[in-house]
């Protein structure tokens, strides 16, 4: 279950030339109201109820139904990535967290800022990071009812296992 | 089964959910990414590589209603 978080990151940092979408995916927890996708309408249906329901003020881009980019991208159900305009990605991770993805996109024009005050040539190099975030447990099984008591009961037994 | 419905999963059960979560094998920071076709909520289709052309930068969430 993704909740907008990024839309008010995104509504700050428009004017540092940012953009910011959403990619709508499989259902992740199906339920009763939500069920799981068997058309492209339904798909499309239920990214529309997201919108509404979330007052999300992002693009919403729907993948395929057999979720071709998402399973692309490592299908992970509320994952995050950064693009260069070249499509390159410059942040990914397995999890949406806003106060991870700001710090990071301060951290490109940072670098930004650097290179044109060294005025040397950049080398690219890789960094992994273990990130934490608020967990709010409570928050996040009242959002699991949006989709029905049997997507509550499924995540029940899968986290008890 | 095939992928459409096996991915399109109707619990969330183990056996249904962990073979789709496969971060480690996703695409490399710093090479091109795979583009797709997508479709607004319009119903009109773009491409990914669409909207990070349009941006210096361009956050990608993923994610679903429930």
């Amino acid at each position: 279950m993704a909740v907008s978080s990024l839309d008010g990151l995104a509504a700050r940092l428009r004017d540092q030339k940012v953009a910011a979408v959403f990619v709508y995916t499989h259902e992740a927890h199906p339920g009763e109201h939500y069920p799981h996708h068997t058309s492209f309408e339904q798909k499309l249906a239920h990214a529309r109820e997201f919108q509404r329901r979330f007052k999300v003020q992002r693009p919403i881009l729907v993948d395929s139904l057999e979720g071709t980019c998402h399973r692309a991208y490592g299908s992970m159900p509320n994952m995050c990535w950064i693009m260069d305009r070249a499509g390159r990605p410059v942040y990914k991770a397995d999890w949406t967290d806003a106060a991870s993805v700001e710090r990071a996109v301060l951290d490109l024009f940072a670098r930004a800022d650097r290179r044109r005050d060294t005025r040397l040539p950049s080398a690219a190099f890789k960094v992994e990071l273990l990130e934490s975030r608020p967990r709010d447990q409570v928050a996040f099984m009242k959002g699991l009812e949006v989709a029905g008591p049997k997507a509550v009961a499924e995540f029940k037994a899968w986290a008890l296992r | 089964m095939d992928l459409t419905q096996a991915y399109n999963y109707d619990s969330f059960v183990a056996e249904k959910i962990e073979r789709w979560l496969n971060f480690s094998a996703s695409p490399a920071l710093g090479l091109p990414a795979p583009d797709f076709e997508l479709q607004t909520l319009d119903a009109e289709t773009t491409r990914l590589s669409a909207v990070w052309r349009s941006a210096a930068y361009t956050i990608i969430e993923f994610g679903s209603l429930t």
